[in-house]
Formats: C-alpha cells, sequence, structure tokens
C-alpha cells in the first residue's frame, strides 16, 4: 500500500529537488545533450565503424567484412573526390567574393535616408527567403535555350552571327558559372544586410571630426568607415563561407551536376556515391574525412565570429 | 558683389551634383531590384502559361490582357492540385496528367511546424539557462555553432544508416520489431530540430541577455517557483522574440532540402522533394506545374520573411549581429 501522505511528500520533495539551482539549471542541458548523444554522436560512431568495413547496401549487412582502412584509401585515391572539393571551393570562394562586392555596394548606396529606402531594403531582402531549389529551378527557367536571357542577348549574338538559342547549361564553364550566379542572387541579400547594419552602426562623431580635420571623402572612407566595418566584413565572409560550401541545392536543380562532372560539388558528389551508386562503405570514409577536414575551418571560422562579436558588441556599447 | 555670384554658383552646382548622384543611385538601385525580382516573376508567368508556352521561342513576357502573347491559363495550378474537374477526360500525355501535392504540402507543413516548436522550446530553456547560469561552460554556446557550421552531406550519410541500418536491428533484437525512421515523419522532424537548435539558442541568447535579471530575483524573493519565474515573467517578455525565432527556423525548415531528399520518400515527401521529382520525370521536364509549385512553396515564405524582416539578421548571423 502506497500512502497518499507520503507520497506527495516524496513527490513535492521531488519538485523541490529540481528546483534546486544546481539541479535547475542543468535539466535543459542534459535534455539537449542526451538528444544530440542519441541522434548525432550514435550515429557518427556507426559511420566510422561502417567506414571501416567493406559493404555496398546492394548486398545483404551480414556480408560486409572488416576491411581496415581500405575505404579510406580509396577515398584519398579517387581523383573525382578531390575535383568535387576543388570545384566546391572554387564555386563558394567566386560566389562569396562577389556576393560581399555587390553587398558593399549596395549598402554603401542605400544606408543613408532617403525617398524609397525602406522599399528597396524590402525588395533587395526577397531572395534570401526564396527556397534554394526554387531559385535553382528559377535560374534554370532563365538559361534555358529558348529562355529570356538568350531573347535579352539575341540582338548582340546576332549582330556577330551566332544562332542566339544557346544552350548555356550544356556548356562546362558557362553552367558553372550559372551554379555562381544562382547562390550570388540569392545570398548578396544577406550580405547587403549584413553591411547595412554595419553602415548604419557607423559613428557620426568620427566621421564629423575627419571631416573637419580635412580628410576627403575617400579618405574618410578608407581610414574611418572601412576599419570600422571589419568586423562586419569578417563576420560576413565566415557566414556565407559556410554556407556556401555546403552548395547542393541549386546544383541540383540547375544542372544536376551536369555537364559530365562540371558542377559536382562534394555534397553532389558524396549523395552521388551513396544513393545512387550504394558505395556506403566509400561514403562513411568520405564523411569522416571531410569531417576532420572542415573541423579546422570550422573552429576557425567560430573563433573568427566569437572575436568579432566581441568587437562588434563593444563598439554597440559606446 | 562677385564673391557672393560665385558662391550661389558654385551651390547651383553641388545641388546639381547630388541629384547627378540621386539618380544614378535610383538607376543602380532599380537595376538591382530588378534583377532580384525577374526570376520570381519569370516563374509566376510560366505557372500560367500552357505547355506550348514554356519554352517558346521568343519567349513570351506578358500574358494577353496586357498585350503580351501568352494567354494565361490554371491548368498547371489545377494540374497540380488535381482538382476532379479534369478527371476523366485527361489524355495519357504528361502534360495533361493530374499531380497531387496535397500529400507532399501536408508533410511539409506538419514537419516544419512540429520540429520548429520542438526546438523552440528545447532552445529556449536551453539558452534560458546559458544566459543565466551559464551552463556548459563558457564556450558551450560556440560549440553548440559547429553543428550548424558542419556540411547537412556529412550527416546525412551517419543518420541514414543509423535510420535505416542500426535502429531496426537494435529494435529487431530487442523487441522483436523492426522499428525504422528511415522514411517517416519522426526521423525527418527530429534531424530538423538537431540542425535548428543552434539558431534557435542564439537568436534566444540574444533576446533573453535583455531581460534584466532583477525581475526574476524580485519574483523569486516574493517567493514565485523557478518554473513560474519563468512562465509568468521570463517567457512574456520574450515572446516576441520567440515569435520571430520560431517563424525564421520554420522557413529554413520548410526550404530544407538535402536531409529530406536523402532520408525520406516515398513515403514522406516535402514540397522542395516533390519538386525535384518534377525535375527528373521520364517524360521530360515539367515547366508549368513545377513553376506552380515553385510558387506555392515561394509565396508564403516570403510573406513570412517580409514580417520578420528586421529580425533576419539576427538569425543568419547566429546573433552577431543586430539591429
Amino acid at each position: 500500500m502506497v500512502d497518499p501522505v507520503k507520497s506527495t511528500k516524496k513527490r513535492a520533495g521531488f519538485v523541490a529537488w529540481l528546483g534546486k539551482e544546481r539541479v535547475f539549471r542543468l535539466i535543459p542541458f542534459v535534455i539537449v545533450e542526451g538528444f544530440f548523444l542519441l541522434l548525432l554522436a550514435i550515429p557518427f560512431i556507426l559511420t566510422v565503424y561502417i567506414s571501416l568495413l567493406k559493404w555496398r547496401a546492394n548486398r545483404p549487412f551480414e556480408r560486409a567484412y572488416f576491411d581496415g582502412l581500405g575505404s579510406y584509401v580509396k577515398v584519398i585515391t579517387t581523383e573525382d573526390f578531390w575535383w568535387a572539393l576543388g570545384r566546391t571551393f572554387y564555386f563558394a570562394g567566386t560566389a562569396v567574393i562577389l556576393e560581399l562586392l555587390i553587398g558593399f555596394f549596395l549598402a554603401m548606396l542605400v544606408y543613408k535616408s532617403f525617398r524609397g529606402r525602406r522599399f528597396y531594403i524590402t525588395i533587395f531582402l526577397i531572395p534570401m527567403m526564396v527556397v534554394p531549389v526554387v531559385a535553382g529551378y528559377n535560374f534554370s527557367m532563365i538559361y534555358v535555350d529558348s529562355g529570356p536571357l538568350n531573347q535579352i542577348l539575341s540582338p548582340f549574338l546576332e549582330m556577330f552571327g551566332i544562332n542566339p538559342r544557346i544552350r548555356w547549361l550544356s556548356h562546362p564553364a558557362a553552367a558553372q558559372w550559372a551554379v555562381i550566379l544562382a547562390d550570388v542572387w540569392q545570398w548578396t541579400s544577406l550580405t547587403f544586410l549584413i553591411f547595412l547594419s554595419g553602415f548604419s552602426a557607423l559613428p557620426q562623431q568620427l566621421t564629423n571630426a575627419a571631416r573637419v580635420l580635412g580628410a576627403s571623402k575617400w579618405q574618410i572612407f578608407f581610414w574611418v568607415h572601412l576599419p570600422l566595418l571589419k568586423p562586419a566584413i569578417i563576420i560576413a565572409v565566415v557566414i556565407r563561407l559556410m554556407e556556401a560550401l555546403k552548395i547542393f541545392d541549386q546544383a541540383v536543380l540547375l544542372t544536376f551536376g551536369g555537364p559530365g562532372t562540371a558542377t559536382e560539388t562534394i555534397a553532389f558528389f558524396l549523395w552521388r556515391q551513396v544513393w545512387i551508386f550504394n558505395k556506403y562503405s566509400f561514403g562513411a570514409a568520405a564523411s569522416v574525412l571531410l569531417l576532420i577536414m572542415f573541423s579546422f575551418l570550422i573552429f576557425y571560422g567560430i573563433h573568427l565570429l566569437v572575436r568579432e562579436r566581441a568587437v562588434v558588441q563593444e563598439e554597440q556599447n559606446i | 558683389m562677385k564673391k557672393t555670384l560665385a558662391n550661389s554658383t558654385k551651390d547651383i552646382s553641388l545641388v546639381k551634383r547630388y541629384n547627378l548622384f540621386s539618380y544614378f543611385r535610383h538607376l543602380i538601385l532599380l537595376l538591382w531590384s530588378s534583377i532580384v525580382l525577374f526570376p520570381i516573376f519569370w516563374m509566376i508567368s510560366t505557372s500560367f502559361k500552357d505547355s506550348g508556352d514554356w519554352v517558346a521561342w521568343p519567349p513570351n513576357w506578358f500574358p494577353s490582357f496586357l498585350g503580351g502573347g501568352y494567354e494565361p491559363t490554371l491548368h498547371n495550378y489545377r494540374q497540380i492540385f488535381a482538382f476532379s474537374s479534369m478527371g476523366e477526360e485527361l489524355s495519357r500525355e504528361a502534360t495533361d496528367q493530374a499531380y497531387t501535392i496535397w500529400g507532399a504540402l501536408g508533410d511539409s507543413a506538419s514537419i516544419a511546424s512540429v520540429s520548429s516548436l520542438i526546438a523552440l522550446l528545447l532552445g529556449t530553456f536551453l539558452a534560458y539557462s546559458i544566459s543565466r547560469f551559464n551552463v556548459g561552460g563558457k564556450n558551450f554556446r560556440y560549440i553548440i555553432l559547429t553543428i550548424r557550421m558542419v556540411p547537412p552531406i556529412v550527416i546525412a550519410i551517419p543518420i541514414v544508416m543509423y535510420y535505416a541500418i542500426l535502429i531496426p536491428y537494435a529494435t529487431d533484437t530487442l523487441f522483436q520489431i523492426r522499428f525504422s525512421l528511415f522514411d517517416s515523419y519522426i526521423g525527418l522532424s527530429l534531424l530538423y530540430v538537431a540542425t535548428t537548435l543552434p539558431f534557435v539558442i542564439w537568436m534566444m541568447l540574444s533576446f533573453i541577455d535583455e531581460v534584466p535579471y532583477t525581475l526574476e530575483h524580485a519574483a523569486r524573493i516574493m517567493g514565485s517557483s523557478r518554473l513560474y519565474t519563468l512562465r509568468r515573467v521570463v517567457i512574456p517578455l520574450v515572446a516576441p522574440g520567440m515569435v520571430v525565432t520560431f517563424l525564421f527556423i520554420f522557413i529554413l525548415n520548410w526550404s530544407e532540402f538535402l536531409l529530406a531528399l536523402t532520408l525520406t520518400q516515398p513515403k514522406v515527401t516535402t514540397m522542395p522533394v516533390l519538386l525535384n521529382k518534377f525535375q527528373s520525370a521520364v517524360e521530360g521536364r515539367l515547366y508549368g506545374p513545377q513553376a506552380a509549385i515553385g510558387t506555392i512553396i515561394t509565396i508564403p515564405v516570403v510573406i513570412l520573411g517580409v514580417l520578420i524582416q528586421k529580425h533576419l539578421i539576427t538569425g543568419f548571423s547566429f546573433g552577431t549581429i543586430r539591429k
């Protein structure tokens, strides 16, 4: 028999125990950490284990056998893996540079108040919210051989006697630029936004002081504004680069890795290896390797973010 | 006399220069606006075109009632919503078949909203205890960020093995039932919770850090319990922030593609995956229905995004930049 008085007392004691600071503070932490442990850590250990086996998913798992570092050697000696990795960095780098330049320029034009400012800002932000897959689809419509791009170009092309119905996406370099431009179209809005808030936070006194001391507009820009904007620039680079290295969605809809492997990013390459060719142990080894390679980048990126965040907050407090 | 004249001409030229700059600025901004809006405009106009007009040369820019070349039609929308009127008289051509997106629309909406809600609750409480009690040490909030920065394909490969192999195997040996999270609502939602938690924690940290601790202190002294304080003091103050955060991660989950593509199908299908399916249809690309689907996915997200415009920057920059 359970004594009701005792059990309520026990319950009250439990609640009080939960309410203690040293317990209460840990409740959400334990839940989230347990969740991550179950959902991310165990799969990762499993991946390391599978990467040491030789196994393809079209065979039963029981027939897999231990292969040591065989899959790792295979990944490292696969030329396409390195090409895909290099291509990813090339796409991400080019796209991020273009985004930074355009975003910076636009923010510079918009940050002072003038009529229509809010309108422009709202419009410039729209691409960021468009679903990436849809952005890829949109650009595939534009690059189609009888699409609007060719129509706009046709007067020039016909002048030189070229058939205006160019198949942009069948040419490797053009297809690569198509992927890059789709990314630029979508994410310039983010760099624009970051720089806009950077520009709006510029302290007016410093600009005025420099002007009183006789600095020209360009001098003010280079020696006063740019150094103050450095945190915003670094934050934009880190955030955009980390996102751009994931590039997958637009490329699938736009080119599907083609022509050939010209637009195969690392995500697409691995997706094809694992989900189309069923090379599970290859994929596992590759993802372990990638995680190791990326972890350096990630930690450096986070280190930069932390540093610049402190600077930004200091500036805001002044 | 001469001097004042010179001065006034200088003033005029300054005004002129300013006007010139203003025109130049509007010109550039309008140019970029048109670049930004054109792909969306093209998608919406394609969604109203009939199959002959999708890739017609020269392309038709405007519908006939604006003096353009194509007759606007709702055919694509009727196709994807599979309205009954199409029913029997359909030919066997792919462009005339009825497809249904209701399932995918429901899957997308339910997965995105449920996982956003769970992530919001977990993340808010964790953010609260990070902000107030410094749980997990000084660097915990930065360690959380790594989850967001890892490329999703690196997460997807382990997860698919976990869902499709280890969990069925484990449940089979332990409970004699094969239970698989692969291609299930729970599996995808759990993963979305994990990938959006960093965003929630960082956005909510930036909101909770602004709530003065003295308020809670006062409530505690007056004898309210911890949970009561949280519910009646802190949550009401950060409620607007929670709404913004929810909408932000809803947008992210709604547009997520890679994880949905790799971890679901055929049973569970989200909208981006469905859009991709039309891509690789055997019959060739169905531009019109794709455009209609694209329009339907995009419109709610853009509306939500415009609503939380001011906070987008906080979200995307993990709270590093605030307006």
